[in-house]
């Protein structure tokens, strides 16, 4: 439950006491009030449910009855008609006081569950305590029953047949990467351009597809050819989206006939009667036919994200609100006058609470790699118009200020900062991340376009359409830019690449060989021995996961199926094939790289003490290393003090990280997605840096096995940048954050007592100007003062609003466990 | 037999006969709302403890 | 090294580790294994300095032990 604030305290008062939670509570309107406090929170604190929240099970069981029924069709119709069923016949509900509809469980306090995604997620669903709805022994047996049918032939099992099972058994063994190398959970790009800047409704899209389809069946009764072979397996394809896009307009009429339902029979109060009849003409009106009003355009919007993930378990939410639906916000506000700027923002404000409500039943690995929320939301705000104009409005304002009233964790912000951005907007970003929320994350705009012309090629003006596809990879919204699929199996544990390259591939966490054999390290004579070591290890481990995840997205159409987001996706329109298959497809790969500063850190150290001062011996070192330092105690603060560390402006170890980063830009260029593209890096974290602390064993640059490891992508160890934050952003401006890599998360924590009022504004804008000049792509900060986060520790009930930034995502700070909130609190406060 | 069709909370479909909502309010821990199930108006109602007499 | 709670004694790596309270400093989190109390320890000295309950200060900045860190170095 959500604490009271003290009723006496004026706004100024909690504003004084930066208490911008108790802020946020007296501002809001009553509406949001309500939405915001009655929502079920789905992500998970630590690693665990909430109580009160269940598995669904409808959804689940409904979805397998009609997959059995249909067993022999093809899988994307099949699939298609299990999808219809569910949408047809699953529960319902209208949420008091709310204007927007659509989730895609069945009651507000279920989390879906991907039945049909991973056998081994199932068995972690039977066994996870607490979820079962009650009667809890019914609900286990049905579960059970669901499980035996499915095991061996979902989506994951039938990759993992195929798969090298070397390959297989090193994924498998959590060491190197995580993830599940099919579009069951993967992160699904959406045609925006399509939908929305080409103003199409689904009614429009069955026209299209009826059109396409006409002219594909006069081939298959014209001239036999090889040519015409795969038509027949197209127009199967079709028909499974036409099927899809009509049980979408019938769901969305349920909520209209449900609405209508309650404003003609049970609704008293007139103006909510009215509230009612309008959520029932949105919804009769969308997804049918194009939006013509913010309402509708926020609710086409959400059903086409419901709708999606009723069909996979998509772990995050490629969006650009502000720039789709900020047309029909001037229209409402600014021209016609039909809404109020406060009526907009309770509408701006639901919305986010709608998408915070979403969550999906998750494997723990994943609740503790993401804890406090069901995926990496990262709605992209900003940036520029297709002509390289200023693409910001009033609605991007709507969306910062709504942010700091419902106070959601989930989604959260990136903004495409470039130097047209008015100085109002800037506040306004600024004004979010004072009041604590760790989001807006600031995105260099101009670099980041190039950098998606210079990896994937995507022409300068679908580059500038660019969204998160998850939490920091740019993607661009068009026809052959979206990325329909990428899946977090490409998410390299890097630290491993060092350790191997201590230990001639032998993990002696997990106990196996799992790198290439690239030399007794004891051995070494010099660094570049070491170096080179590094680089095969690195180029084994990144090439496995590449493989793999290669392998799945090749696949995935005839192991799993998208009808939905091939409906709604112009390339499948037009072709018939499932959006998923490479066919047409720029390619937007990126590996995520977890854990990658340890290797700079640690190379810089036995460089410096073992090959430059040769105050110890490689013996030495492996010898500490595996005794995980115990009893090296002297020796390991060695290492930590007296060897340099990145973000300290010190070219001895920022020349380290350019090598690094340069050798595998390479090898990036040597590895090609399904499409023949590129597959870069991306370092960063989410809350990674967490789940594989008791994973990486003990490094040359001090860390013991079991203790966190750095925060960010290339953020330096917490309370290793000693330099202050010009030296982190000039070490960190030596990358070429263009053609090093596709994007490189870097961690800030700024004090809040310094940059309260107009001067910490100015202080601030003067920061981003630095950042933007030294040529970095992103920053994000943490703006809550060491005070704040100890209370919350020991006061959690009285600060359960509190949001921080983890990574390239923000959660609320009780959520997310004791190792993780010391870690945010160990980061060092820049004075800037 | 009562059927679903005598219950308080069933809703007749205009456009399909035979084919009804099951609309009910429910108060959860948190948060008040207005479900709605499909349900068929012959729908033996004998077993639902929600079962209300028109 | 000694439990400062159950004065269980041993060696300090029959403590299990869990993590360190800053990368910088040598007060590490480990527990004992017969009581099973979570102890801040001084790696240096190789000394239990005090109970840390589990939810309450492990590290050198955070709730319940602000300053250790500092002070041992
Ligand atoms: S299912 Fe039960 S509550 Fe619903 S209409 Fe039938 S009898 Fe009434």
């Amino acid at each position: 439950m959500v604490a009271e604030p003290a009723q006496d305290q004026s706004v100024q008062e909690l504003e004084d006491k930066q208490e911008w939670w108790w802020v946020a509570e007296k501002k809001r309107s009553k509406r949001l009030d309500y939405l915001r406090k009655s929502v079920w929170k789905k992500g998970a604190l630590g690693g665990n449910y909430a109580p009160g929240i269940k598995l669904d099970l409808e959804c689940a069981t409904l979805f397998t009855d009609m997959w059995k029924f249909w067993k022999y069709d093809p899988i994307m119709m099949r699939r298609a008609k299990a999808i219809a069923h569910v949408l047809d016949n699953k529960t319902i509900f209208i949420t008091d006081h709310s204007q927007l509809v659509g989730y895609f469980g069945s009651l507000p306090n279920t989390i879906m569950w991907r039945v049909d995604g991973a056998s081994m997620v199932n068995e972690e669903a039977y066994n996870e305590p607490g979820i079962m709805p009650e009667p809890e022994n019914e609900s286990l047996q049905k579960v059970a029953e669901l499980n035996d049918y499915w095991a061996g032939q979902t989506a994951v099992d039938k990759v993992a047949r195929i798969l090298d099972p070397e390959d297989a058994v090193k994924f498998l063994s959590g060491a190197i990467g995580w993830g599940a190398p099919s579009s069951a959970y993967g992160y699904s790009g959406k045609d925006y351009e399509y939908l929305f800047a080409g103003r199409r409704g689904f009614e429009d899209i069955i026209e299209e597809i009826n059109a396409a389809v006409e002219n594909a069946e006069d081939k298959t009764v014209g001239v036999p050819g090889p040519e015409i072979l795969d038509i027949y397996d197209r127009l199967q394809n079709w028909d499974a989206m036409i099927l899809v896009l009509e049980a979408g307009i019938r769901h969305a009429r349920r909520y209209a006939r449900l609405a209508r339902t309650m404003a003609e029979n049970m609704e008293t109060d007139e103006k909510r009667r009215e509230e009612l009849l309008k959520i029932a003409e949105t919804c009769e009106r969308v997804p049918a036919r194009a939006p013509r009003n913010l309402q509708e355009s926020l609710q086409y919007d959400h059903f086409i994200q419901i709708f999606a993930r009723t069909e996979a378990h998509e772990g995050a939410w490629p969006a650009r609100p502000d720039y789709y639906h900020g047309p029909y916000y001037d229209k409402d506000v600014n021209v016609d006058k039909t809404l109020t700027k406060e009526e907009a923002l309770d509408l701006v404000g639901e919305f986010m609470i709608r998408a915070y409500e979403v969550g999906g039943f998750a494997p723990r690995w994943a609740r503790e790699g993401l804890q406090g929320i069901t995926g990496t939301w990262v709605w992209t705000l900003g940036g520029v118009n297709k002509d390289g104009s200023d693409a910001c409005n009033d609605l991007t304002v709507a969306f910062l200020q709504a942010a700091r009233l419902v106070r959601v964790s989930n989604p959260t912000f990136g903004f495409r900062w470039h130097p047209k951005v008015k100085d109002e907007v800037l506040r306004e970003c600024f004004e979010c991340i004072r009041h604590g929320l760790g989001y807006p994350s600031m995105r260099n705009d101009p670099l980041l376009i190039q950098n998606a012309m210079h990896w994937h090629g995507h022409p300068l003006e679908e580059a500038r359409t660019w969204v998160h596809q998850a939490c920091m990879s740019p993607c661009p919204t068009t026809k052959h830019g979206v990325q329909p699929m990428r899946m977090a199996s490409a998410t390299a544990n890097c630290a491993k690449m060092v350790e191997y390259a201590l230990h001639n591939g032998y993990d002696h966490v997990v106990g196996m060989q799992m790198g290439p054999e690239t030399g007794d390290a004891a051995k070494f004579h010099d660094f570049e021995e070491l170096f080179q070591a590094w680089v095969k290890q690195m180029e084994w481990l990144t090439s496995l996961l590449v493989r793999t995840v290669n392998l799945g997205r090749y696949k995935d159409p005839e192991f799993f199926g998208r009808p939905f987001l091939s409906g709604m996706s112009e390339r499948s329109v037009e072709s018939g094939l499932d959006v998923v298959s490479p066919v047409g497809d720029r390619g937007n790969c990126w590996v995520t790289a977890f854990t990658w500063v340890e290797n700079i850190d640690s190379l810089a150290a036995v460089k410096k003490l073992v090959f430059d001062d040769k105050k110890y011996t490689m013996e030495q070192l492996l010898s500490a290393l595996k005794a995980n330092w115990d009893g090296y105690e002297e020796m390991r603060l060695d290492f930590v003090n007296n060897a340099p560390k990145w973000g300290n402006d010190d070219d001895y170890v920022d020349d380290i990280m350019l090598r690094c980063l340069r050798e595998t830009a390479r090898h990036s260029r040597v590895m090609k997605c399904p499409s023949g593209n590129s597959w870069p890096i991306l370092p960063e974290n989410v809350s990674g840096n967490i789940h594989y602390a008791s994973i990486v064993g003990a490094l040359p640059n001090g860390r013991r096995c079991g203790d966190a490891l750095y925060d960010g992508g290339i953020s330096p160890g917490p309370g290793l940048d000693k330099k202050g934050p010009s030296a982190v952003l000039k070490s960190c401006g030596k990358i070429d954050h263009v053609s090093d890599g596709r994007a490189f998360l870097l961690n800030q924590r700024l004090s809040p007592t310094q940059l309260a009022g107009e001067k910490g504004y100015q202080l601030w804008k003067a920061y981003i100007r630095t950042w933007a000049d030294l040529g970095l792509d992103h920053v994000q900060f943490n703006m809550v003062s060491d005070e704040t986060l100890r209370a919350a520790q020991k006061d959690p009930e009285k600060y359960s609003e509190v949001i921080v930034r983890v990574a390239g995502y923000s959660a609320h700070f009780v959520d997310i466990s004791r190792k993780t909130q010391d870690n945010i609190i160990q980061r060092t406060v820049q004075g800037i | 037999m009562s059927t679903c069709a005598e219950c308080r909370s069933f809703f007749l479909r205009e456009d399909e006969p035979g084919q009804g909502d099951c609309v009910r309010r429910v108060v959860d821990p948190r948060q008040a709302f207005y479900q709605s199930k499909p349900v068929r108006e012959d729908n033996d109602a004998s077993g639902c403890e929600s079962f209300q007499k028109k | 090294m000694k439990c400062t709670e159950c004065s269980h004694e041993a060696g300090v790596s029959s403590f299990r580790y869990l993590y360190n309270a800053r990368i910088d400093a040598p007060i590490t989190l480990r527990q004992c294994p017969q009581c099973q109390a979570w102890l801040a320890v001084d790696e240096m000295a190789g000394e239990a300095r005090q109970r840390v309950d589990a939810g309450e200060a492990p590290w050198g900045k955070s709730a319940g032990i602000e300053g250790l860190a500092e002070d041992a170095r």
